[in-house]
């Protein structure tokens, strides 16, 4: 036996048990978004070379518009998502806002009138979701889906099944600029940052981390956890009904099948996509903005190319399985080194 | 380092490991021989941890040679390692818990004919496979059902019948009622006569001094002595992983104040808790000993207001407060700090200033979150209770258990508690920890907190309480002043006997 006597240290260091950041090729791999914009960077530049019409001023601002509608569902349900919830009847809610609101303004009701009714609608429809998931303990997941299904209902019958136009009413929102930047545009952002700031600069957004990552921890450090959910599930009933106003305005009008489940399942693949945890605890509004562009990015691409929308909705599906892969491959590599 | 023999079932030499630039391993030998316990000792961040996942494969070496049964391997994974043999039972207990105990040992390997479970088979096996260890379940309950010691037993049985000749235990009697501790004991002796190599991984010392053959201490990433069990004594022991001494002995408090703090009044829930009656007075500590799980958590679920009792009446310095509100309890000066800190104590996702600040800004009613202002405030917090952390300002998950639990405690304590229960508050520290731990709940009392303390360890009771109540299956068996009672009757008295 031999025995090896080292200095004595001062304290006792705690060895970091996760990553950090070294400074080597794999730092560049390991921070976040950067698969995501890669991917983005790959499917610019590969139709930028195939279709002269894509690296337009006009098309590019095109994608933006067509996005902007998604980009507010997702920037709620990024934070709802953080929280741990879920809310699979928003793109249900925009079904009916957009019904409930056509149907307002070609019954004479006043701009005004109506915004403010079908915001109020909307916040109620997702203040139902929450008071359904907090005070039931269904899980979020299946009492959404089946709000959204009842809601898609309501939208057929508020519009009796049949398409409303609004004509030049609420025309603005749709489809005038700023400065060249389309309202919807500006109204998506404003959003999308709003969320952002938010989460990371306001008890509330921090709230929604604590709940996320730990209920009960968060319900025991005095968050009235309870609180927390119904207002979140009010809010994104309000962006719902933002949404669908937005969607409104720029179709002129509402017919059957505008919104609903296909509109929400962008809205989710969007925000899985930019690496929000579906358990809840961790979600960033940059990743969810980030694949709501690479969504609409992708589906602009395949239709300059003049691929069939069948192989379109095809290649969305793909898209979304390699980036839930590619987060899950990010995650693994982070908990191991 | 280990005299060389040649029977070494497994042997180190060299391993270096870092993590980001941090080394964690620096140089590490180590032999394993079979029909050996060689422990491992250090305190919290010494290495532990990173050297028995370099062993079960989970890290690979930066460099360094990891040789089973006396062939190199290169690139060891866990699938290679599990298949040399190499099993380890982590600290958080890993059986499918809606699975009976034989199905839980036969995992992966159930017996079939043509594609269906053969039932019988299934207990028959997996009873010899207890029962060649001498332990003593029914296969036929379910793993849920069974006590922490026993799911030990269980997983232990189920590597050693997958063929695993090199087991690591990590703190394999942490929370366990000293009955329970000396089963697991007893069933650690029974692997070494069989063959095993167990590596051991525990931070009480009495108990590796006892059952190691061999003691191996690491500090800071390398190895500070490694020698047969018999060559160390207690204070040598903590001198080589502290590198200095350590005390923790009971101190001089001003005597408790006349108003009582918390008051808890035949307070019952099923047979968890049954007719429950203490009072605390401000600035006195009084203990609940007991095998942990056994009354302390469901005290922890009634106090905090997360569960609702059959009936009791709870009173914080003299106002009545309604069961079954965390918010009530919150709002009365009553601080609850779990023993369970991964359920319910801490975020693993948000940084350790944010876990710090959790409650204290909720209480603040803060609106606003900013990160240079909360590293401000959170700064003395983490010089005053101790929060080493290298890496700026991680995510608590990623800090060892010992730097959690400080976390976790300078959470509650810093809110200036009027009255404070603590289950379980030195839960998988290390000796430094341990002592710095101590010396925060008697500046707590000091400074005129009731402080209610659940402890499943005498020794803890012995360096901190006032008074200590007995509980067993739910029921107080004895409540005796510390100074009436010596440590020994107090262990006598927590095993259901009488104190002689």
């Amino acid at each position: 036996m031999s025995v090896k006597t080292l200095p004595d240290a001062p304290g006792v260091s705690d060895p970091p048990e996760k990553a950090r950041p070294r400074f080597s090729p794999t730092t560049l791999r390991r921070a976040p978004h950067t698969g995501l914009i890669a991917v983005l960077i790959v499917v610019v530049v590969a139709t930028s070379l195939r279709t002269d019409s894509f690296a337009t001023d006009t098309n590019v601002i095109n994608i933006l518009r067509q996005v902007s509608v998604v980009a507010v569902i997702a920037a709620g349900l990024t934070l709802l998502m953080t929280a741990g919830g879920m809310d699979f009847s928003m793109g249900s809610n925009v079904s009916v806002t957009t019904a409930v609101g056509a149907q307002l303004l070609a019954h004479g009701h006043s701009t005004a009138f109506t915004v403010v009714a079908s915001l109020v609608l909307a916040t109620l429809i997702g203040l139902v979701n929450g008071v359904v998931v907090t005070f039931t303990n269904v899980a979020p997941f299946v009492a959404t889906l089946a709000t959204a299904t009842l809601l898609d209902g309501v939208a057929l019958l508020v519009l009796n099944s049949v398409s409303v136009s609004t004509g030049t009413k609420m025309f603005a929102l749709g489809n005038n600029k700023i400065l060249g930047v389309p309202y919807l545009l500006v109204v998506a952002i404003l959003v999308l940052v709003a969320t952002a700031l938010v989460m990371r600069f306001t008890v509330f957004g921090r709230d929604a981390f604590a709940i996320g990552g730990n209920e009960h921890v968060a319900r025991l450090s005095g968050i009235n956890v309870t609180a927390r959910k119904l207002s979140l599930y009010a809010l994104t009933g309000a962006l719902s009904g933002l949404a669908g106003l937005m969607l409104l305005s720029r179709l002129s009008g509402s017919s059957p099948g505008t919104g609903g489940l296909s509109l929400q399942l962008q809205a989710v693949a969007a925000v899985v996509i930019g690496g929000t945890a579906l358990a809840g605890g961790y979600g960033t509004v940059i990743g969810t903005a980030l694949g709501v562009v690479l969504l609409g990015v992708v589906a602009n691409a395949l239709n300059l190319l003049q691929v069939s929308s069948n192989y379109q909705s095809v290649s969305v599906g793909g898209v979304l399985l390699i980036a839930a892969i590619a987060n899950e491959m990010h995650k693994a590599r982070s908990a191991r080194h | 380092m280990t005299t060389p023999r040649t029977d070494a079932v497994l042997r180190v030499r060299g391993v270096t490991k870092s993590f980001g630039g941090a080394a964690a391993l620096k140089g590490v030998d180590l032999d394993l021989h079979p029909g050996e316990v060689h422990a491992l000792m250090g305190m919290n961040g010494a290495g532990k941890s990173t050297l028995v996942q370099v062993l079960s494969g989970v890290h690979q070496a930066d460099a360094g040679t990891v040789e089973v049964n006396g062939q190199a391997q290169h690139g060891l994974t866990v699938h290679k390692a599990r298949r040399l043999g190499i099993a380890s039972v982590p600290q958080r207990r890993e059986l499918a818990m809606g699975l009976t105990v034989a199905e839980n040992v036969l995992l992966g390997d159930l017996p079939t004919r043509g594609g269906a479970v053969r039932w019988k088979a299934v207990n028959s096996e997996a009873g010899k496979a207890l029962e060649a260890l001498g332990i003593d379940i029914d296969v036929t309950r379910t793993a849920g059902s069974l006590t922490v010691a026993e799911q030990t037993m269980v997983e232990v049985a189920r590597e050693v019948r997958r063929g695993g000749r090199i087991l690591v235990l990590d703190e394999p009697t942490a929370c366990l009622s000293s009955e329970a501790a000396h089963q697991i004991r007893e069933l650690v002796r029974t692997l070494r006569d069989e063959g095993v190599a167990v590596v051991y991984i525990s931070h009480y010392i009495d108990e590796v001094l006892a059952v190691a053959d061999r003691i191996t201490v690491l500090r800071d990433g390398a190895v500070v002595r490694s020698a047969p069990a018999d060559e160390f004594d207690a204070a040598a022991l903590v001198r080589s992983m502290v590198g200095r001494d350590v005390v923790s002995q009971r101190v001089q408090r001003p005597a408790p104040k006349v108003e009582i703090g918390l008051a808890v009044h035949g307070l019952t829930d099923g047979r968890a808790v049954r007719d429950f009656t203490v009072e605390v007075r401000k600035g006195e500590i009084v203990a609940v000993l007991g095998p942990a799980g056994d009354a302390q958590s469901r005290l922890f679920d009634l106090l905090s207001g997360r569960r609702r009792p059959d009936t009791g009446r709870l009173a914080v310095d003299g106002t009545p407060v309604p069961f079954g509100r965390v918010h009530a309890s919150l709002a009365s000066g009553l601080r609850c700090v779990t023993g369970d800190r991964r359920a319910l104590g801490l975020v693993p996702e948000l940084s350790l200033d944010e876990n710090l600040m959790l409650a204290r800004d909720r209480f603040a009613r803060r609106r606003t979150h900013r990160r240079a202002q909360l590293a401000r405030r959170a700064a003395p917090l983490r010089r005053s209770y101790g929060v080493v952390s290298l890496a700026g300002n991680p995510p608590v998950g990623a800090l060892s258990g010992g730097n959690q639990q400080k976390v976790l405690l300078a959470k509650w304590l810093q809110t200036e508690p009027v009255a404070c229960f603590l289950e379980d508050p030195t839960n998988g520290v290390d000796i430094a920890a341990m002592a710095d731990i101590h010396a925060l709940l008697d500046d707590l009392a000091s400074r005129g907190a009731a402080v209610l303390l659940a402890s499943s360890s005498a020794e803890e009771v012995m360096r901190l309480a006032d008074r200590v109540v007995v509980v067993s299956a739910g029921r107080t068996v004895a409540e005796h002043d510390i100074d009436t009672i010596t440590h020994d009757e107090l262990v006598a008295t927590a095993l259901g006997g009488q104190p002689q």
